[in-house]
C-alpha cells in the first residue's frame, strides 16, 4: 500500500509538472500577452517608449527558458507572482476564490449525487410503471438544461417572481441554495443515468435471483446487492466529471456573481494573464490527481476483489 | 427540544410575521410620504458589472475603477459637467503664465487624507511628480491627461507651482478627472502591482474603502469629519449615505432583476434594449454622456486598400448612422454630428461632412478604379475591396454596429469582415495596418486635448502612424494633422484653442480618416426612492449628494 501511494504520487508530481509546462509553452504561443493587453489599451494613454520600458521592468521579452526557470522556481516557493491586470498577487486572488469554488463543487456534486441517487432508488421502489418511466425520462431531460439558462430561470422565479431568496447579499449559506441547485442538476443526469443502467443490469444476474430465493426483503436486495455494485461504474463517470463540475462552476459563477475561480479564470483568459493562469492550471492539476486517487483508493472497499489483485487494479 | 416550546415558537414567528408585515406596510406609506428632503443615512446597493481592476488614479479611466476612485479621492479642481468650466476644489485658487508652462495652486487649508494625514502642497506635488513623470522603481505609469510636465515646487504648506518643458493648457483640466485624484503618500509608496486593492488608495474623498472582497465586492464607508467639497456645490459637509455596497453582478438579466425587484438601488451598464422594461416599471433611467471622441471607426490608411482618401470618403458617406441608431439603440446614443461629441468642449457641426449618400460612394469608388465584379464585391488590379475590423468589447453592441455597417457597405460593393478574437489577437492585430484596415475608437475627456489624444502618433494614435505605436507601419504620416493636433494641445487662448479643435476636425473629416456613429452615454439606472445621484463630465457616479429616501 505505501509503495503504491509512493508511487502514486510520484505520479502526481510529473501531471503536475507537465501541466505546468504545456501551460506555460501555450500562453507562450499565445498572440500577444498580459502587459501588451494591458498598457497597449489605449485607454491608459502611454506612449509607445513608455510601453516598451514597462515591457523591459517586467522582464517579459527576456528568453522564453530564462522566464520559464524563473516562474518554476517561484512556484515551488509558493510564489505565484502578480495579476498584471487586476494588480494584486494571485496568492490572494486564489485565497479568496477558491473556498467560494470548493464550496459550490463540494456541496453541488453531494446535492448532485444525492439527486441521482433519490432518482435511482426511487426508480426501483416505485410500484407503478409511469412513474418508472417518468423517472427514467429525467436524466436525459436534466443533462439538456443549459446551465446557464437554469441559473437564470431559477433567480427569475425564485429570487425576482417568489421573492424567497435574494441574490444580492443574501448570506454566506443561503446564497448558496440556488447555486447549488445549478451546478447539482446538470450533473445529477450522467450519475443518475449510469446508476440506472447498472441497476438494471446486476437486478438481472443470477446472484441477485439466489440472494431474492433465499428470502431477502426488496430493501436488502436493492442497498446491499445492487447499489453496492453499481457503485462502481457510477464513481468511474463521478471521477470524470469533476471537469463538467468545474465547467458548470465558471457559468454558475457569473450568473450568481459569486467571485470564485471559475470568475477569476475568465477575467485571466480574458487578459491573458499569465501567472494567474498557470497558478489555476497547476490546481486544476492538483484537484484532478487527487480525485482520481480517491477514487481508485475507493475501488477496492466497494469491490473486495480489487484488493487482491495488486499493482493490476490501475 | 419538546413539543410545546416548539409549537410556542411556530406561534411568536407568526407574531412577528404579522409585525414585520405591518412595519413594511408603514415603510410603503412612508415612500409616498417622501417630501424631497435628503435624508441622512442608510447604505446604497450598487451593481457593477465588471471586477474594478488596478486602481492607481491614472489607471482608472476603465468605468468599473472609476465607480470607485470617484467616491474616495478628491480633485485639485471641479469641472462642471453642464458649462465644463474649472472651478475650485482643493486648490481654492490658481494662476498661470502667459504661455501656459507655469501653473500655481493654492492649497485649502484643513483637508485630511483617511488615514489621518494632512493634505497639503508637500502632497500634491509628489501626485504630480508621479503621475506626470511616472515612477520607474515602482512600476507606475505616467498619466495620459498631463503632457510636456517638468518638475514641481512646493512653494509654502499651502501653495505649489508646476513647471511644463512646453505649453501645456489642457492642464488645468487635466487637474480634474478622475486619473488625477489625490491619494496619500503611503499610496503613492506601493508599487504598481499591489494598487488593485481597494484599502490600499487612501484618498480624501467623502467615502472610505472599508472593505473588499476581491472579485465581488468593494464597501465603502461615510468619511463623517469630511468638509472639502467643491465650494460649488450646495451641500456641504458629510455625504448624506452611510455607505456604498458596490457589488459585481456580471450577468445583465440579474443586474435588472435586483433593481426591479427591491435587492439593489442603482446599476451600471444597461443595453438599450433593455431600457424600456427598466423604464416601463417606474425606475429612471440615467444615461451621462462621455463627452469625447465619438463611438467611431477609424482608418489605418498604411494599408494600401484605404490609402486613397476617395476610398475613405467612399466608405464614410456609404454608413448610415441614423439607421445604425435608429436601429441599435434608443433616444440616449445621439447620431454623430462631428469627430467630438455636441456636448464635449471643442465641439463644431460637421454633420454636412457626414451625410449618407451611397450614389456619391459608388462614383467615388468608380473613379478610384474599383470596378464592381461578378460577386458583387470590387476590385481593382485584380484585389477584392475587402476590409477587416476587430469588434471592441468595451463598446456598446459593437458587434451588431459593425455587422449592420458591413450591410451597409455591401451595398456598394465593399466587403467588410468583422472579426472576434482572444484579447491578446485584437492588440496585435489592430497594431497591424494589413491585418486591420480599420479600428473601433473612442475616448472620453471633456477637454479639446481629447482630439490630440486619440490621434497624435505619440498618444493613442488612432490612424497608426510611422513613429507611432506600431513597428508594422511602412510609410503613413500625415504632418499637417499632427501639427494641428499640436495647436489644439499648445493653444493658450482658450477661444482660439475650440476654434483649433474644430480646424482639427474639419481636416479629419475631409480627409476622412474616421467615419462617427454615435454619441456614447454611460447607461445607469436607480430605483425612484435614490436621489440626488451626480455625475462627473464623462459619465462617473459621484455619490456625495445621492440619498435614499424612506421606502
Amino acid at each position: 500500500m505505501l509503495f503504491y501511494l509512493l508511487r502514486r504520487i510520484g505520479q502526481a508530481v510529473l501531471v503536475l509538472w507537465a501541466a505546468f509546462t504545456i501551460a506555460f509553452l501555450l500562453l507562450q504561443a499565445l498572440p500577444g500577452d498580459a502587459i501588451l493587453i494591458k498598457f497597449q489599451n489605449p485607454d491608459m494613454g502611454l506612449s509607445p517608449a513608455q510601453i516598451a520600458e514597462i515591457r523591459a521592468s517586467y522582464g517579459v521579452d527576456s528568453p522564453l527558458p530564462i522566464q520559464y526557470l524563473h516562474t518554476i522556481g517561484n512556484f515551488l516557493t509558493g510564489d505565484f507572482g502578480y495579476s498584471i491586470e487586476a494588480g494584486v498577487p494571485v496568492r490572494d486572488q486564489i485565497a479568496q476564490s477558491l473556498p467560494t469554488t470548493l464550496r459550490l463543487a463540494v456541496l453541488g456534486f453531494l446535492a448532485a449525487t444525492f439527486i441521482a441517487f433519490g432518482i435511482g432508488i426511487a426508480a426501483h421502489l416505485t410500484q407503478f410503471r409511469w412513474l418508472r418511466n417518468l423517472l427514467h425520462a429525467l436524466p436525459p431531460l436534466f443533462i439538456s438544461v443549459p446551465t446557464f439558462w437554469l441559473g437564470i430561470i431559477l433567480i427569475q422565479v425564485v429570487s425576482f417572481r417568489l421573492r424567497l431568496i435574494p441574490v444580492i447579499n443574501p448570506g454566506e449559506w443561503r446564497g448558496l441554495i440556488l447555486p447549488i441547485l445549478t451546478v447539482a442538476i446538470p450533473i445529477s443526469a450522467p450519475l443518475a443515468q449510469i446508476l440506472l443502467r447498472a441497476m438494471d443490469e446486476i437486478e438481472t444476474q443470477p446472484f441477485v435471483a439466489v440472494v431474492r430465493a433465499k428470502g431477502a426483503t426488496r430493501a436488502r436486495v436493492l442497498f446491499r446487492h445492487v447499489i453496492r455494485n453499481a457503485m462502481i461504474p457510477t464513481l468511474t463517470i463521478a471521477g470524470i466529471l469533476l471537469g463538467e463540475l468545474l465547467a458548470g462552476a465558471v457559468i454558475t459563477e457569473t450568473v450568481f456573481g459569486l467571485s470564485g475561480i471559475g470568475e477569476l479564470t475568465q477575467q485571466a483568459v480574458n487578459g491573458e494573464d499569465t501567472s494567474v493562469l498557470e497558478a489555476v492550471v497547476v490546481l486544476s492539476a492538483v484537484a484532478f490527481v487527487l480525485i482520481n486517487l480517491l477514487v481508485d483508493l475507493a475501488y477496492p472497499l466497494l469491490d473486495p476483489r480489487l484488493k487482491q489483485r495488486k499493482g493490476a487494479v490501475t | 427540544m419538546s413539543k410545546p416550546s416548539f409549537y410556542l415558537h411556530l406561534r411568536r414567528a407568526g407574531v412577528l410575521a404579522a409585525a414585520i408585515s405591518s412595519v413594511s406596510l408603514l415603510a410603503v406609506a412612508a415612500a409616498f410620504a417622501d417630501d424631497g428632503k435628503p435624508v441622512t443615512g442608510g447604505t446604497l446597493i450598487y451593481l457593477e458589472q465588471q471586477p474594478h481592476t488596478n486602481i492607481y488614479p491614472p489607471s482608472a479611466g476603465f468605468y468599473p475603477n472609476g465607480g470607485i476612485v470617484n467616491q474616495i479621492t478628491d480633485k485639485l479642481t471641479y469641472q462642471d459637467p453642464k458649462t465644463l468650466k474649472i472651478l475650485p476644489w482643493l486648490a481654492e485658487s490658481w494662476t498661470v503664465n502667459a504661455d501656459d508652462t507655469q501653473y500655481t495652486f493654492k492649497i485649502r487649508k484643513g483637508v485630511t487624507f483617511s488615514d489621518g494625514t494632512p493634505l497639503d502642497a508637500n502632497v500634491v506635488a509628489k501626485n504630480f511628480d508621479t503621475y506626470g513623470l511616472g515612477n520607474k522603481a515602482l512600476k507606475l505609469p505616467v498619466s495620459e491627461v498631463i503632457n510636456n510636465y517638468d518638475h514641481s515646487e512646493v512653494i509654502d504648506s499651502q501653495t505649489v507651482k508646476f513647471y511644463f518643458k512646453k505649453p501645456s493648457p489642457g492642464f488645468l483640466q487635466g487637474t480634474s478627472v478622475i486619473g488625477s485624484g489625490i491619494v496619500a503618500l503611503s499610496t503613492l509608496a506601493h508599487k504598481y502591482d499591489d494598487l488593485g486593492r481597494a484599502p490600499n488608495i487612501i484618498g480624501s474623498g467623502p467615502f472610505v474603502v472599508s472593505n473588499e472582497v476581491l472579485g465581488k465586492e468593494v464597501d465603502l464607508k461615510v468619511r463623517p469629519d469630511y468638509n472639502w467639497a467643491p465650494p460649488s456645490f450646495t451641500h456641504q459637509g458629510r455625504a448624506y449615505l452611510d455607505g456604498i455596497n458596490i457589488i459585481v453582478t456580471p450577468e445583465d438579466s440579474v443586474r435588472i432583476g435586483s433593481l426591479t425587484s427591491g435587492q439593489a438601488d442603482f446599476i451600471r451598464q444597461i443595453q438599450a434594449f433593455d431600457e424600456k422594461q427598466v423604464a416601463d416599471q417606474g425606475f429612471q433611467i440615467y444615461a451621462a454622456p462621455t463627452r469625447g471622441v465619438n463611438d467611431a471607426v477609424a482608418f489605418r490608411p498604411d494599408n494600401p486598400l484605404v490609402a486613397d482618401v476617395k476610398v475613405r470618403q467612399a466608405l464614410l458617406h456609404a454608413t448610415n448612422s441614423q439607421e445604425i441608431v435608429d436601429t441599435l439603440f434608443s433616444a440616449n446614443y445621439p447620431k454623430a454630428t462631428a469627430v467630438i461629441a455636441a456636448v464635449a468642449a471643442g465641439y463644431k457641426d460637421l454633420s454636412s461632412k457626414l451625410t449618407f449618400d451611397p450614389e456619391l460612394s459608388k462614383k467615388l469608388l468608380d473613379e478610384a478604379g474599383w470596378t464592381l465584379g461578378s460577386d458583387g464585391i470590387r476590385h481593382k488590379d485584380g484585389k477584392p475591396l475587402e476590409l477587416a475590423i476587430h469588434v471592441s468589447i468595451p463598446q456598446p453592441q459593437n458587434q451588431a454596429v459593425l455587422q449592420l455597417v458591413a450591410q451597409q457597405w455591401a451595398k456598394i460593393g465593399v466587403k467588410l469582415d468583422v472579426l472576434s478574437g482572444s484579447a491578446g489577437n485584437v492588440v496585435t492585430d489592430n497594431l497591424d495596418p494589413e491585418k486591420t484596415p480599420l479600428a473601433v475608437a473612442e475616448v472620453g475627456r471633456a477637454d479639446p486635448d481629447v482630439i490630440k489624444s486619440e490621434f497624435y502618433p505619440l498618444n493613442r494614435d488612432a490612424l497608426l502612424q510611422k513613429g507611432g505605436s506600431s513597428s508594422k507601419v511602412e510609410s503613413f504620416t500625415d504632418p499637417k494633422l499632427n501639427g494641428l493636433l499640436e495647436r489644439v494641445a499648445a493653444e493658450t487662448d482658450p477661444a482660439k484653442r475650440i476654434a483649433e479643435a474644430g480646424t482639427a476636425q474639419e481636416y479629419i473629416l475631409d480627409q476622412a480618416y474616421e467615419i462617427p456613429f454615435f454619441e456614447e452615454p454611460q447607461v445607469f439606472a436607480g430605483a425612484p426612492y435614490t436621489h440626488g445621484i451626480k455625475f462627473e463630465a464623462v459619465g462617473r457616479p459621484s455619490f456625495y449628494e445621492t440619498w435614499i429616501a424612506a421606502h
